[in-house]
This record gives C-alpha cells, structure tokens and sequence, in this order.
C-alpha cells in the first residue's frame, strides 16, 4: 500500500467507526473502503479489525464471502459479461470467448497491460436488451461477438 | 416554429438500446423539448421516441439520432394506444410507466400517487391488515406469502423498535422490473413501504439494492431526499427513518434471513426458521421484508380498496403479474396482466414468437432455480395453483426462452454450477450436492456419463429438495431434472451410454 494508498485508508475507516451502542457493519465498511480504494487490499484487514473492534477473522470472512468485493486491484477498465440465463440464451458465451481472443486475457484476470479486467457477472437486470456488456458503469445492451472490437476501442 | 415536446426514456435498459446516444444527439436542437421518462417496457421497440400530438402521443421506434426530421415533421407514428404489446396489458402497478418523469414528485401526484397513502392514514392498522386480507395479495418476491398474514404478526409482536425491508436484491437473471419500478417510480415503492411502516409501527427502513443497480439505488435515494423534503417521513409521533444499503453480489442474498445478515453487515448466510423476521428480524426485531414489487402494489390497493384488487386474477392468485420476457423472443419486455393466461399465450401475444432465425426449444419460468416447459406444456395458466401443482413455480416472474441452439447439458451444468458458487454453505445438501451434481453434469459433458450416473443425480436431486434449508438447494434440481425429462436424449448421448450391458 502506498503512503496515499493508507492515509486515505485510514480516514474512511475513521468515517466507519461505530459510535457505541451501535454495532460495527464489516460489509458496508469494505464496500467504502472498495469505492475509495478500487478493491480491499488484504493487508488492510488488521487495521479494520481494529478499528471496527473485532476479530480479523470476520473481516476476512465477510471480504471472501460476498463475490462484489474486489481484493486485487482492477485494470483501468473493468469489463463484465453477464452469464444469466437471458443473456445465455442471446449467446453471451460467445461474446466471452471474443473478448477474451481480442484482449488475450481470461475471464477472472488482467490483461498484461492492466487496461483492462474481464469479469462474469450475474444479471444485470437488462434482461430485455441482452446480451449485456457492462464496462466500468456503462451497460451496453445487444451486443454481438463480431462487434467486440469497435465496442472496446472507446476504451482503450 | 413551435417546439416539438419529445419523450424518451432514461432507463437502464432504454439507455442500453442507445436511448443516451439520442439524447446527447439532440442536446442543443432548439425545434425540441425533451423529456426524460420511465420506460414503456416494451424494450424491443426502444430507443423509442413519443411525440405530445393533438390527439395525444405518438411513437417513433428503434430511433437513429437522424430520424430527428422525420419525428418533427410528425411522418410514420404509431399513437401509443395502438401498439399491440401495451394494448393488451392491464396496467396498474405500472400504470405510470412511459409517461411520468420518475423523479417529479407532483408528477407522481398528479397521478394518483399518495392517494394510498393518505387512505391508510384515515385507518386503523387492523383496518388495513384486513383489507389486505380481502385484496389476497401474496408476496411477488417468489414464496407467494400472503402480506396480510406477514403484517399482522409484525403489528401484534409488540417492540420499541420494528424495521421495514424492501428486497431489491433481484437476483433471478431473467427479471427486472424491481430495477423499473426502482428506476421509473420510486415514489410507489416508498409509499408501500410507508403504508407498511404505519401499519406495523416501524420507526426505520432499509432497501437492500443489489450492488449490479447502481442507477436504482441513486433514483430511490434522491426520492427518499425528496419524500423527506415534502414532510411524507414525518409520522404523528416521530421522525421516520428510511435509507438504501446497497449489497454486494450474492444471489443467496435475496432470501430474508440471509438478507437480514448481510443488511447487518456479516456474511449473507441463511438462518433456520422460526422465528420469522416478522416476530425477530433486522437486530432481532420485528421486521416486515418484502419485494420491491409487493410494495409497489400495495398503493393501489388502499386507493382502490382490497376487493378491487381480489376482483383480477384467478381463485388463488389475485391481481396481476409483472412478467418479464427474455431470451430468444421477439419481443421481450415487460408485461403486465391479471393472472390466468396461458404461458403459450404470454409467449405468443406478447412474445411475438421466437427471434429471427430461432426455433422454440424450451422456456424457463422463475429465474435459475424455475422449470424447464417443452412445447408440448405450454398450456399452462400462469397462476401459483397450476405451477405448484406442475411442480414448478412463478418466482419473481422472469421467462427466458432458448432456442435450438441450447445445449441442454450444458445448460444443465450451467444452473448446478450456479448453485455451487451461490451456495452460502450453511447446509450440506446444498454445499456439497450442488458440487456433486456439477461434476456429475460434467462427466455426461465429457462423454464419459454413464446410466448410474443419470440415477445417482435423480437420487441426489431426491435428497436436496427435501433436506435443504432453503430454496437455493431445495429448488437447484427442478432445472436440471426438468431438462434430463424433457431432452433425455441429449443427456444419454455419451460413450457409456452406448455401450451394450
Ligand atoms: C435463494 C433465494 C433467493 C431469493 N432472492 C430473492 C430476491 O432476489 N428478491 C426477493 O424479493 N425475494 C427473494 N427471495 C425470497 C425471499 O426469501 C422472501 O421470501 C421475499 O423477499 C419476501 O417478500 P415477498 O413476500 O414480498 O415476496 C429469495 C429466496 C431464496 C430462497
Ligand atoms: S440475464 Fe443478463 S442482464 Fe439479465
């Protein structure tokens, strides 16, 4: 962790503090921790044990638990590839397979350069307009494996 | 030149189908006025555009950012009340739907809205368990609980402290219209939930939003800055607290106790019941939890009165339901109708039939842990007796269609595998049976199945559905066990299995 890494890991965690007799919340304090930070570095776990007032174990088991909270940083552009079933049906599998033959990466890692990450996620809930794409925030909706390249230029 | 007023929709998935490109397009065109709606639900028809004509609105379909000129110039519009997929619906719940701006409360007034509201607080609370009672709405979350029955324990348990949860976590692929209602009228969800709170005398409510909707958990906190700002929070006695917590992708999430866990910020692990969250829930308080589209619901039933609403639907499922149609139709979108029809019907009036270039092969009702319908099935009414007694359910009302090109093993892989990695691991037969059925399903994919290994996942199924603590493993088998009854043959294809003896 950087010095600016941990300082302001330090004034987030300060920001969750529970304020007796209220009880500590470990998942709502790693997603402010992850939108500060763009994931939860595992080493952070003693010191929001601390702060929170439990044991480090919790904290590692709710940040292993929930699939949402990142432990290693993402590249630049996070892509995800929704494999629910409407999207399935609409042939997501084959969106997958071209994004991970133009980006030379596989589902669940980083490209070599760390622009981009490639991610499956469950329904995006653009069920109606599916397949669904999702970089950084942006939902892109119909998408068909031979456009993958013009889809991800605007990233790069 | 008189400005053309246009209407567009800012939902998720109109913007998915290029809404924003139009929008961005149009920014600086003084011939318009643009206004940013909810969505129709007829996604197959969007980016679509309405026009305010003199004999009222107008829609333009699958717009380019150049069909401006011809929308202006009022050329080729289909008037909104002739275009089949929303004609033949009954819109109640999404009656405001495609033509309020989700974030103008008068809006929201000037149809309708609070009028529920403001009925309930002329009521006593059993008065108003009682005409839910009558309206005999169950839940939409996918038990299909009756709500009268879920309030009144939590009005008569008596605490300081009670909690009002809307689950938005919707968690079955295939479903959305948590995130329309979310995103197109979050003062509904808001007033169901206030009616709740009133009821039961809830002091703090919490909407537990799936981390995947970022746009609904912004339109709903900015609603709640809003209902705060018109005084709707202030109760008689005290101050009303209402917040959105949003979760962090687990499917196991969805179920209540599990929910309750997360919303407390530990693992999402599903707890044994009794005691239900209506007696103990949220911090071991009463706690109502219910679906989004519960409490949507729940406005017109006071506005209206409960025999209204018992007055649509079918004996044992009252009013409407909110389908979502996705997958290989035609036209997938949001439809809303009184229980009863055919799933054939949905699928034909509404579905348009199968996409371009596709053949029906089967249809999934219910999100991941729903039954698979072969052609020869689809008479069924949609209704909960029917689907119960097919054993097969409703869920939260998502229908996927697949097409010839499924490969029914894989997809069978697919949901056990789904099971596996969503499983919270609280109990054994889900842990590891769902485990088990994968790599089974995995053996079959790999041709190395055999006709013990079709019996040992029927066995296994046996012992999931019935030892279980919750629907997450109690329901993984019907997917797969309904593709093995109906497609058999795609199963029984592999190298053992043609072996003699
Ligand atoms: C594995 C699992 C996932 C669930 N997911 C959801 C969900 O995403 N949304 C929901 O409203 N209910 C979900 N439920 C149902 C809830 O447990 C609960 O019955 C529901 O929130 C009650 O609300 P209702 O009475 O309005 O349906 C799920 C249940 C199970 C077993
Ligand atoms: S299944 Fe992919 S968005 Fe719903």
């Amino acid at each position: 962790m950087t010095t600016l890494h941990g300082q302001r890991l330090t004034e987030t965690l300060e920001s969750c503090r529970p304020l007796p007799p209220e009880e500590p919340n470990i998942l709502q304090t790693l997603l402010a921790v992850q939108s500060v930070l763009g994931h939860v570095p595992p080493n952070a776990i003693p010191q929001i044990a601390q702060v929170l007032d439990i044991a480090e174990a919790q904290v590692a088991g709710v940040l292993s638990y929930y699939p949402d909270l990142l432990t290693q940083s993402a590249g630049r552009h996070l892509i995800r590839v929704c494999m629910g079933e409407s999207c399935l049906a609409n042939r997501s599998s084959l969106v997958l397979r071209a994004i991970q033959d133009h980006l030379r990466v596989s589902a669940g890692d980083n490209e070599p350069e760390n622009r981009f990450t490639l991610e499956q996620m469950s329904c995006a809930g653009n069920c109606a307009v599916s397949p669904t794409v999702m970089i950084d925030e942006d939902l892109h909706g119909r998408v068909i494996h031979a456009g993958i390249p013009s889809l991800l230029e605007p990233y790069r | 030149m008189k400005t053309a007023r246009l209407h567009l929709s800012n939902d998720t998935s109109s913007l998915a189908a290029g809404a924003g490109r139009l929008a961005d397009a149009w920014s600086d065109r003084p011939e318009i006025q643009l206004i940013r709606t909810s969505s129709r639900g007829a996604f197959f028809l969007e980016p679509m555009v309405e026009r305010d004509m003199p004999g009222g609105r107008e829609a333009w379909f699958n717009v380019m950012p150049e069909d401006l000129p011809r929308i202006v110039g009022g050329i080729g519009g289909t008037p909104v009340t002739e275009i089949p997929f929303l004609q033949q619906q009954t819109r109640c719940t999404f009656a405001n739907f495609g033509i309020t701006e989700p974030l103008a409360f008068d809006d929201y007034q000037r149809r309708g809205g609070l009028k529920g509201l403001a009925q309930a607080q002329s009521l006593s609370p059993e008065s108003i368990v009682e005409e839910l009672r009558i309206s005999r709405l169950r839940g939409r979350g996918g038990a299909a609980f009756p709500v009268w029955k879920k309030w009144q324990v939590a009005q008569q348990t008596g605490s300081e402290q009670k909690y009002v949860v809307a689950n938005a976590d919707e968690g079955d692929a295939g479903t959305y219209c948590d995130r329309m209602i979310m995103e197109g009228d979050p003062f509904r969800l808001i007033e169901g939930m206030l009616i709740c709170a009133r009821t039961i005398g809830a002091t703090r409510g919490y909407i537990y939003c799936r981390y995947e909707y970022p746009a609904a958990a912004r339109a709903v906190k900015f609603a709640i800055q809003k209902a705060l700002e018109a005084g709707l929070l202030d109760f008689d006695d005290y101050p009303f607290d209402l917040g959105v917590v949003v979760g962090a992708g687990s499917y196991v999430c969805g179920e209540e106790t599990a929910l309750l866990e997360s919303l407390e910020g530990r693992r999402g692990v599903v707890l044994a019941k009794p005691p239900y969250p209506a007696e103990s829930g949220l911090y071991g308080k009463p706690t109502v939890v219910s679906n989004v589209l519960t409490f949507a619901t729940i406005p017109n039933i006071l506005a209206n009165s409960g025999a209204w609403h018992a007055s649509l639907g079918t004996e044992g499922s009252r009013g409407t339901i909110a389908l979502q149609l996705g997958g290989r139709v035609k036209q997938p979108g949001l439809v809303e109708v009184p229980f009863g029809l055919t799933l054939h019907d949905v699928l034909d009036r509404f579905g348009g039939g199968l996409a371009t270039g596709s053949r029906f092969k089967a249809v999934q009702v219910g999100g991941p842990l729903g039954s698979l319908f072969p052609e020869s099935q689809l008479d069924i009414p949609i209704c909960y007796d029917a689907f119960a007694d097919a054993g097969a359910i409703l869920g939260h009302g998502g229908i996927v269609v697949y097409d010839h090109e499924t490969d029914m093993v894989e997809l069978a892989r697919h949901f056990m595998a789904f099971t596996a990695d969503e499983s919270c691991g609280k109990c054994t037969p889900c842990r590891i049976g769902s485990v088990r059925g994968r790599e089974i399903l995995e053996r079959i994919q790999s041709g190395q199945g055999t006709a013990e290994d079709l019996t040992l996942l029927s066995d296994l199924g046996a012992t999931m559905k019935i030892t279980s603590l919750c629907a997450l493993g109690g329901r993984a088998p019907y997917p797969v066990e309904t593709a093995i009854e109906h497609f058999g043959e795609e199963f029984r294809q592999g190298a053992h299995f043609m072996r003699p003896g």
